[in-house]
């Protein structure tokens, strides 16, 4: 495969965490297919995706590491956790017990993310209103106690799920204009594409070579 | 999926399962989960050596479990194989998976990365023995041409 030339200003990473069950790997490629995959098997390990969006004006490539909810894979996909720009902290609105273990995954994000990490909070299934088991009012709120964003999305209907990436991103993209969101630093998550020069796309590979480096 | 088969285990956490493992093997007896998060972490590294012992641990795995819980160390047999370009292995354990979930989305992606790459690899095949065809029959060739100019001339 050749290196494809790119038409993005940045790279973000993300991950997707929390219980199994909760529609983490539907979230994802309602996101990347637009489409709900229905009977959705437990993911093995970690599964990943990408897709580029626009964030004020600039093109972004979110890189998405969506990680396995089954406890035996959890002391791996901690690795995943480090250097993400932004994640997902998915629970089930229908199953009380997936909000409840929302401290646990907010510890685990705290601590191996950077403070910088967006961390968005997806109450999913939100087109299960007959069986909801956990307000609004009551995820919004612990949301704001620990600092999160927060959204109610639907994998199914698709409702939000575009925004919900798009949101992290956005603040993202805030956090690198206002400088609290260093470029440089190893784990950042965020990876900067000079952007192509006027009528032509740069190759990723021939870029410096091109450009005959003086230094 | 390309993503999952390039992933490289930082060293950091391949050393920290690798110690967590030693310890239960010191003390006697290694947990199943231990064994796996140990392999999960052998096989993406960028030693070959380590993806081969990663190999050797999911295939005791394998051994040891029902049909029901083998998934996870199918895949990752499947993909330690392809890491190790053995496709042919690669593929027989990722089918296993499939014979028991069909619809499984990773495992059908994996599925074709591999598939294109026995494809691959039988083109290069095909190439090599196809040229050593062609030299063979180029060298045929001049040998009837030297026969023959030497058959013309006496």
């Amino acid at each position: 495969m050749t290196a494809a030339p790119y038409n993005y200003s940045y790279i973000f990473k993300y991950i997707i965490i929390g219980d199994m069950g909760v529609g983490k790997s539907c979230l994802l490629h309602q996101f990347t297919e637009k489409k709900f995959m229905a009977d959705c098997p437990h993911t093995i390990g970690v599964e990943f995706g990408t897709r580029i969006m626009e964030v004020h004006g600039q093109k972004v490539k979110l890189q998405i590491w969506d990680t396995a909810g089954q406890e035996r894979f959890r002391a791996v996909t901690r690795s995943y956790y480090r250097g993400a720009a932004g994640a997902l902290m998915v629970y089930d609105i229908t199953r009380r017990s997936t909000y409840n273990h929302l401290s646990s995954w907010l510890t685990d994000a705290r601590n191996l993310t950077n403070p910088n990490t967006v961390i968005i909070l997806i109450g999913n299934k939100a087109d299960l209103e007959a069986q909801r088991d956990v307000t609004y009012e009551e995820a919004k709120q612990f949301a704001e106690e620990n600092g999160l964003l927060f959204l109610e999305a639907s994998a199914k209907t698709g409702e939000n799920v575009e925004e919900a990436f798009l949101e992290a991103a956005k603040k993202i993209y805030q956090n690198i204009q206002d400088g609290s969101l260093d470029l440089n630093a190893a784990e950042s998550g965020v990876q900067h594409k000079p952007s192509a020069p006027q009528g032509g796309r740069l190759n990723a590979d021939s870029q410096p070579a091109k450009e005959g480096c003086s230094c | 999926m390309e993503a999952v088969l390039s992933d490289v285990v930082a060293p950091e956490d391949l050393k920290k399962f690798e110690k967590k493992y030693n310890n239960e093997l010191l003390k006697g007896a290694v947990s199943k989960e231990t064994k796996f998060e140990y392999a999960w972490c052998l096989i993406r590294s960028k030693y070959t050596e380590d993806i081969k012992k990663g190999v050797l641990l999911l295939e005791e795995l394998v051994h040891k479990s029902s049909k029901d819980d083998s998934r996870d160390f199918l895949f990752y047999l499947a993909v330690a194989n392809y890491r190790l370009k053995e496709y042919e292995k690669a593929l027989k354990y990722i089918r296993t998976l499939l014979k028991n979930e069909p619809g499984n989305k990773q495992a059908l992606e994996l599925e074709k990365l591999i598939d294109k790459a026995l494809k691959k690899d039988g083109l290069v095949g095909m190439a090599i023995v196809g040229g050593i065809g062609l030299g063979v029959a180029g060298l045929a060739g001049l040998i009837g041409l030297a026969v023959s100019k030497g058959a013309a001339k006496s």
